[in-house]
C-alpha cells in the first residue's frame, strides 16, 4: 500500500492527464479493448527514441548530482554504495522484437517512474535546499511520464496491447535515512546503466 | 601466663646454651600441652551448648536469630528458647527463632538444648546493636529497552510496607554489557520507604546502542534506618535481567537517524554476520571496537554539525557498505525579536527571528508553537521543507473583547526547546493596512473631500491619518486628520485652503492612537481643482513705437496661482480725459497689443479673463517724464543676477520698473521687465534668457503720479567673455625707425564684455618663421605695449631699425579674457647715407691695401731678377736665359741665320705674359744682350717674378731643352 501511496498513485494520476494516456492500465486487463483517448502521434517511435536519448544524456548528470548531495563517503565509494545491483529491476532484451522491447521498456519506465517518485520525495525532505537535484529529478520524471504514455500508445495502436503487468521497486518511506540514500543511489546507478542500453536498442 | 613464662626463662640464663635450649623447649612444650588441654576442656564444654547466637533482620520487625547447635546434636534437635521482653516467654523450637523486634536494651536469651547430654544451657545477652539489618535482595519487576533512544527502563518494588517506619534506601544498580559482563554502569539511587509498597523506576541511556550488545542489569539495596542501631548491610544482588536485540540476517548499523548535539560523543555499532573491514564517518576512518561475535563499534567524539542530509557513518565489508546517518545540530535558539502586531484588529501576526541555525532540516527542523496564556489558544508553525529566505511568522485570530495577549512562542526540535514571551496590548500595536480606494470630490474651487477605505475593525480606537498634498513645483504639504475608527468602512476628510485650478496629488497613510506604525502610503490620487476668477490683473508695461505714433502694451501671462483657471482672453483699454480706446477679447497666447495714440496722457488698463470671470484691471500710465541728467553705467552680474541699485526717491509713489533688452536689438527693444515696490532701492535681475557675453541694456524707471521717468540706464553682462575677434589694424606710416599703426573698434556683439584695453606686441621677424607663434612666451626680444586707454586707436612704434622686417600683433581684452590676435609684418624703410658709408669704407681700404702690396711686390721682383741676372756666369748662361725666354714664348731659336731669332710673340701664354713685360729697371741688362738676340725678342725678357717659379721652371725646362738641343748640335 505504501508503494501505491508514495509513487504509483501520483504516477497514475499524472499519466491520466497526459496526452495519449487515457487508459494506460485498464482494470480488466486481458480482454480489454485497446483504445486511446487521443490518436497517437504519427511519428511515435521517433518521439520514443528522442525521449530515450534525452533520458540517456541526462542520466549521468542526475547520478552525479544525486550522490554528491548525499555527502561523503558516497562519491568515493560508488562501487559499494551505488552499485547497480537492483535485484527486482525489470529485464530488458535488446535483441527482442519491437513489441517485446516496448513491453519491457514500459515495465522499466514504470518501475523507474515510481522509484524516482520515492527518491524525489525523500530528497525534498533530506536535502531541501538542493534545488538543482530536485529540478533534475522532476525533469527526468516528466520525460518518463511522456515516454510511458508514448510507449503505451505505440503498444496499443500497433500491437493492440492494452495491459502490461508492471512491478515496482521497494518503497523507501519506512526505511532509515541511510537506506533511502543508498537505495536511491543504486537505483539511479542502475537507471544510468539501463537507459544507455535501452536507448541504444531503439 | 606471663609470670610462668618469666619463671621458666630465668634458669636458662645459668646453664650452658644447649642444655638451656633443651630445657626451654621442653618447658614450652609442656606449657602448650597444658594450655591445649584447658582449651579443649573449655571447648568441649562449649560444644555441648548452643553457641554463636546471631540475629539478623530484613524488615526491622522480626529478628531472625540462629545459633550453632551443640556437638552431637542431631538434625532436628529441639531447644527451648526463653527471653525476656516485658514478659518471660519460652518457645520450643528446632533451629532458629524469629523474634519480634525487641525493645532497645539488653535482653537475656537462654537456649536450652532438649537432649541427653546434660544441662548445658546457653545464655546470651541480645541487644539491637548485635542485630544486622540485611534487606532482602530486590526483585526486578521489569527491565525494558527503548532501542530508538538506547534507553533502559528498570522497574522494581521497594516492598516498603514491611518496614515499620520511614527509612532511607540506597539502591545500587549495575549495568553489564556483552557476554563477558563488563560493568559499564554502577549507580546508586536514593529513595525513601514510606510504609507502602512502591514501584520505582530508573532509566539509563546507554552510550552504545542497545542493539549492539546484550545488556544486563542487577540491583541491591541498603536501608539506612536512623532508628535502627544495629549493623546495616547491603542486600544481595537481585538476579540479573538482560536486554538483547534479536538480529535478523541482515547487517544493520545502529543507532539509526540519531539526532545529536554538536560536540557530543556517540558510539555507532554494526550488527553483522560478516567481517567488518573498516568504518568511517564521512571520509574519516575510525578504529574498530570489537563486540560479541562479529559485531563492531566505533566511538565518535566531538561530532561537528551535519550537512542537511546528515553525517554518514559507514561500515565496510568485503563487497558492501552498511551505514547510518547522524544529524548533529543545535537545539533551537531563543526566538529573537518576537513582535506581535495587527493590521486590522482581527488577526495578530507575530514575527520573529529564529536566531542561530540548528543545522537540522526536514522532519528535524524546529517547530514553533505560539501559545496565548489568557485564552489558552495556540497556533503551530512547522515546515518540513524550509526555504531559506522564508520569514518566520504566525497568525493568531484575535478574540472578542480581549485586548491584552500574553504570547509564548515555543521553539522545539529533537535536541531541545526554547521559548520567548511577549505581553502585548494589541490595541497599541496596530499597523494599519494600506488605505485603498482613494477618491476626491469637489466642494469648491479651494476645497475638496477625500475619501478612502481602510480595512480593519477600528470601532474602538482613534485613527490618525496623514494626507500628503503635492502641488506641481511646490513643497509637499502634510495635513493630519484625527477620526474615530469605524468597522471596515470608508473614511472621509475635507481639505480646504487649496488653490483653484491646480493639479493636486493626494495620498494617505494612517496610524492609530497611540502611535505604533504608519501604514504604507496609499496610491497617489491626482485631482484638478475647479477654476476661480483671476485674482490679479496681469503685469503690464508699455513702450512707444520707434516712430512714436503707437503705444505698444505688453503684459505678462498670469501665473497659475493668480490666473485661477485657463486664461481665455484679455481686454485692453486706453483712457484719457478725452477718449477711451479698447481692444477686446485678445486671445490668450497674445500678450501685447498696439494702439495708435496721440501724445496725450493715457491710462492703460488690462484685464485677464477665464471661464469664471475677469481679473481686476491692472493699470499703467502712458506718459514718460524726461530726465536730462542720465548717464550710462556699467554692471556685471554678481552672484545670481545683475544687481541694480538706485537712490531712494520720495517722488516715486507707485513702483519701480526695470526693463531690459539685448543691446544689439533695434528699438523698441523689450525683453522683459520687473516691477519692484516703491520703497526698494535695489533689485537683482535674473532671467533664463540672459546669455554670457551678450550686452544687455537695463533701464530703471520710477513711477510717479503722472507717469514713468527713466532714472538710470545701465549696460551690463551676466558674464563677460573674451572678445571673439581681434581688432582690425593697419600700418599708417613707416619710416626707417618707426611704424604708425591704426586700428578699428570691435563691434559690441564680438567684444562680449567691457573692453579693458589692447595688447600690442612687436618684434623683428619675417613671415613664415617659427617666431610668429611664440609672441607671448615672454621672450626678451618681444616688446609689449599695454594700451589701457580704450579710446586710443593709433600707436607709433619708434626706435626701430631701418629696412628690417617687424612682426606686429594686436589683440583686445576684456575682463572675460584675451581676444584672438591679429598680426602683420612690416619692413622699415632703408637708411641711404649709412648705406653709402657702409660701401665706400671697405672699398677704400681694399684699394689702399692693394696699392701698397703691389708696390712692395714690384720692388721685390726687380730685386730678384737683377740678382738672378748677376748670378748667371758668362754668355752661355745668359744665352740660356735668353733662350729660356724664347722658349717661354713657345718658339725655338732660329739656327739657319747663325743667330738666334725668336720672340715673335704671337702666342705667348697669358699666364706667362707678365714675364715678358720686362720692367724698365731690367731694360739696361736686356738691352745689352739684345744685339745677340734675334729680332722679335727685344723687350721681351722677364723672368724674376716670382723667383721661385722662375727657378723651378727655368731649371727644368732649360735642362730638357738645353740637353736635347746640345745633343742635336753635337750631332750636327
Amino acid at each position: 500500500m505504501k508503494v501505491l501511496a508514495a509513487g504509483v498513485v501520483p504516477l497514475l494520476l499524472v499519466l491520466h492527464w497526459k496526452h495519449g494516456a487515457g487508459s494506460p492500465l485498464p482494470i480488466t486487463p486481458v480482454n480489454a479493448t485497446c483504445a486511446t483517448r487521443h490518436p497517437c502521434h504519427s511519428n511515435l517511435m521517433n518521439q520514443i527514441k528522442n525521449q530515450l536519448t534525452q533520458l540517456n544524456s541526462s542520466a549521468k548528470a542526475l547520478f552525479i548530482l544525486y550522490y554528491t548531495a548525499q555527502g561523503e563517503p558516497f562519491p568515493n565509494n560508488l562501487d559499494k554504495l551505488c552499485s547497480p545491483n537492483v535485484t527486482d529491476f525489470p529485464p530488458f532484451h535488446a535483441n527482442g522484437t519491437e513489441r517485446a522491447r516496448l513491453v519491457e521498456l514500459y515495465r522499466i519506465i514504470a518501475y523507474l517512474g515510481a522509484s524516482l517518485g520515492n527518491i524525489t520525495r525523500d530528497q525534498k525532505v533530506l536535502n531541501p535546499s538542493a534545488h538543482s537535484l530536485h529540478s533534475k529529478l522532476n525533469a527526468t520524471a516528466d520525460v518518463m511520464r511522456g515516454l510511458l504514455s508514448n510507449v503505451l500508445c505505440r503498444l496499443c495502436s500497433k500491437y493492440h496491447v492494452a495491459h502490461v503487468d508492471v512491478a515496482y521497486g521497494p518503497d523507501t518511506s519506512g526505511k532509515d535515512v541511510f537506506q533511502k540514500k543508498k537505495l536511491g543511489c543504486q537505483l539511479l546507478g542502475k537507471y544510468k546503466q539501463v537507459i544507455a542500453v535501452v536507448a541504444q536498442a531503439f | 601466663m606471663m609470670d610462668i613464662s618469666l619463671c621458666l626463662k630465668r634458669p636458662s640464663r645459668m646453664g650452658d646454651s644447649k642444655r638451656m635450649r633443651m630445657t626451654s623447649n621442653f618447658q614450652w612444650l609442656l606449657l602448650t600441652v597444658l594450655l591445649l588441654y584447658l582449651m579443649n576442656q573449655v571447648n568441649s564444654q562449649k560444644k555441648r551448648t548452643p553457641r554463636d547466637l546471631k540475629c539478623i533482620t530484613n524488615n526491622l520487625q522480626v529478628w531472625d536469630c540462629s545459633w550453632r547447635a551443640p556437638s552431637g546434636a542431631g538434625h532436628g534437635a529441639a531447644y527451648e528458647v526463653c527471653f525476656e521482653n516485658g514478659s518471660h516467654s519460652c518457645y520450643r523450637l528446632e533451629k532458629n527463632i524469629k523474634l519480634p523486634a525487641l525493645l532497645p536494651g539488653d535482653h537475656e536469651i537462654t537456649i536450652n538444648p532438649l537432649h541427653d547430654f546434660g544441662n548445658f544451657i546457653s545464655k546470651f545477652t541480645l541487644n539491637e546493636k548485635n542485630v544486622s539489618l540485611i534487606p532482602d535482595a530486590p526483585e526486578i519487576l521489569d527491565l525494558s529497552a527503548d532501542f530508538s533512544t538506547s534507553t533502559l527502563h528498570l522497574k522494581w518494588n521497594d516492598k516498603g510496607s514491611v518496614f515499620p517506619h520511614h527509612s532511607n534506601v540506597i539502591w545500587e544498580i549495575k549495568v553489564l554489557r556483552k557476554k563477558n559482563m563488563e560493568i559499564v554502569k554502577l549507580v546508586t539511587h536514593n529513595t525513601t520507604l514510606n510504609g507502602r509498597d512502591t514501584v520505582h523506576h530508573w532509566s539509563w541511556i546507554s552510550d552504545m546502542p542497545l542493539e549492539c550488545a546484550t545488556h544486563y542489569v542487577g540491583i541491591r539495596c541498603y536501608i539506612d534506618d536512623p532508628q535502627f542501631s544495629g549493623r546495616k548491610e547491603w542486600s544481595d544482588w537481585s538476579p540479573l535481567k538482560n536486554i538483547s536485540w534479536s538480529p535478523d540476517s541482515q547487517t544493520k548499523v545502529f543507532p539509526q537517524d540519531r539526532v545529536l548535539l554538536v560536540g557530543s560523543d556517540i558510539t555507532v555499532c554494526c550488527v553483522t554476520q560478516e567481517k567488518v573491514l573498516s568504518a568511517q564517518i564521512g571520509s574519516t576512518y575510525c578504529p574498530l571496537i570489537h563486540l560479541d561475535g562479529k559485531n563492531v563499534a566505533i566511538k565518535i567524539r566531538n561530532i561537528s554539525a551535519s550537512e542537511s542530509s546528515g553525517t554518514n557513518v559507514v561500515f565496510s565489508v568485503e563487497d558492501n557498505m552498511f551505514g547510518t546517518v547522524i544529524f548533529a545540530g543545535y537545539p533551537p535558539d531563543i526566538p529573537q525579536k518576537l513582535n506581535c502586531e495587527t493590521y486590522d484588529l482581527k488577526e495578530i501576526i507575530c514575527t520573529w527571528n529564529p536566531g542561530r541555525p540548528t543545522f537540522l532540516v526536514g522532519p528535524r527542523n524546529t517547530s514553533y508553537t505560539l501559545f496565548e496564556s489568557f485564552s489558552g489558544k495556540y497556533v503551530r508553525f512547522k515546515r518540513v521543507e524550509l526555504p531559506t529566505n522564508e520569514s518566520y511568522q504566525l497568525f493568531f485570530q484575535m478574540l472578542p473583547n480581549q485586548e491584552i495577549y500574553n504570547f509564548t512562542l515555543n521553539a522545539r526540535n529533537p535536541l531541545g526547546q526554547s521559548e520567548s514571551t511577549l505581553l502585548v496590548n494589541i490595541t497599541e500595536k496596530v499597523h494599519p493596512h494600506i488605505p485603498t480606494s482613494v477618491k476626491v470630490k469637489d466642494i469648491s474651487s479651494t476645497a475638496v473631500t477625500l475619501s478612502w477605505h481602510l480595512p480593519g475593525s477600528f470601532a474602538k480606537i482613534k485613527l490618525l491619518c496623514q494626507i500628503e498634498i503635492n502641488k506641481t513645483n511646490s513643497i509637499h504639504e502634510l495635513r493630519n486628520v484625527t477620526m474615530r475608527g469605524i468597522e471596515n468602512s470608508s473614511y472621509l476628510a475635507a481639505l480646504d485652503k487649496l488653490n483653484p485650478y491646480t493639479i493636486y496629488t493626494f495620498r494617505i497613510r494612517c496610524c492609530t492612537d497611540p502611535f505604533w506604525k504608519w501604514s504604507k502610503w496609499s496610491n497617489e490620487k491626482q485631482y484638478l481643482t475647479t477654476e476661480a476668477i483671476p485674482s490679479k490683473g496681469p503685469d503690464t508695461w508699455r513702450e512707444w513705437s520707434s516712430d512714436g505714433k503707437n503705444l505698444i502694451i505688453y503684459w505678462k501671462p498670469l501665473p497659475i496661482n493668480e490666473a485661477n483657471g485657463k486664461i481665455l482672453s484679455y481686454n485692453v483699454s486706453c483712457s484719457s480725459d478725452e477718449e477711451t480706446q479698447s481692444l477686446s477679447e485678445i486671445p490668450d497666447p497674445q500678450h501685447k497689443a498696439e494702439i495708435q495714440l496721440d501724445k496725450n496722457d493715457y491710462i492703460i488698463s488690462v484685464v485677464a479673463k477665464n471661464s469664471v470671470g475677469s481679473s481686476p484691471p491692472s493699470k499703467i500710465a502712458s506718459m514718460e517724464i524726461p530726465n536730462d541728467d542720465l548717464k550710462i553705467e556699467q554692471a556685471v552680474r554678481m552672484g545670481n543676477g545683475i544687481l541694480l541699485t538706485w537712490n531712494y526717491d520720495p517722488n516715486v509713489t507707485c513702483d519701480y520698473v526695470i526693463k531690459w533688452c539685448n543691446s544689439s536689438r533695434s528699438e523698441p527693444c523689450l525683453m522683459d521687465w520687473k516691477k519692484v515696490p516703491s520703497n526698494s532701492t535695489e533689485t537683482i535681475i535674473e532671467s533664463d534668457q540672459f546669455r554670457p557675453g551678450v550686452r544687455y541694456n537695463f533701464f530703471v524707471y520710477g513711477c510717479r503720479n503722472q507717469g514713468y521717468q527713466l532714472l538710470r540706464s545701465i549696460i551690463g553682462y551676466v558674464e563677460e567673455l573674451a572678445p571673439v575677434v581681434a581688432p582690425n589694424f593697419t600700418v599708417e606710416d613707416t619710416s626707417a625707425d618707426s611704424i604708425l599703426v591704426k586700428w578699428e573698434e570691435i563691434p559690441v556683439e564680438e567684444l562680449r564684455g567691457f573692453l579693458r584695453g589692447y595688447l600690442f606686441y612687436f618684434e623683428k621677424g619675417e613671415r613664415d618663421t617659427s617666431k610668429m607663434r611664440v609672441l607671448e612666451s615672454g621672450r626678451s626680444d618681444i616688446k609689449v605695449k599695454n594700451i589701457t586707454d580704450i579710446s586710443q586707436k593709433t600707436l607709433r612704434i619708434a626706435d626701430l631699425q631701418g629696412k628690417t622686417s617687424y612682426h606686429l600683433v594686436l589683440r583686445a581684452y576684456t575682463d572675460g579674457g584675451m581676444g584672438p590676435e591679429k598680426s602683420m609684418f612690416v619692413v622699415t624703410k632703408e637708411n641711404s647715407v649709412g648705406l653709402i658709408i657702409a660701401i665706400l669704407i671697405p672699398v677704400a681700404v681694399a684699394v689702399i691695401v692693394g696699392v701698397v702690396t703691389s708696390i712692395l711686390c714690384y720692388r721685390k721682383r726687380e730685386w730678384e731678377v737683377i740678382r738672378l741676372w748677376k748670378s748667371l756666369q758668362g754668355w752661355k748662361d745668359r744665352a740660356v736665359l735668353v733662350e729660356l725666354a724664347c722658349l717661354g714664348r713657345g718658339r725655338s731659336l732660329p739656327r739657319s741665320s747663325g743667330r738666334r731669332s725668336c720672340c715673335s710673340r704671337p702666342d705667348v701664354p697669358k699666364e706667362l705674359d707678365p714675364w715678358f713685360q720686362a720692367p724698365p729697371s731690367l731694360q739696361p741688362y736686356i738691352q745689352r744682350e739684345e744685339g745677340a738676340l734675334p729680332p722679335g725678342c727685344q723687350g721681351g725678357l722677364w723672368l724674376a717674378w716670382p723667383v721661385s717659379r722662375v727657378h723651378r721652371w727655368s731649371s727644368r725646362v732649360a735642362q730638357q731643352k738645353f740637353y736635347s738641343r746640345a745633343t742635336s748640335t753635337s750631332t750636327t
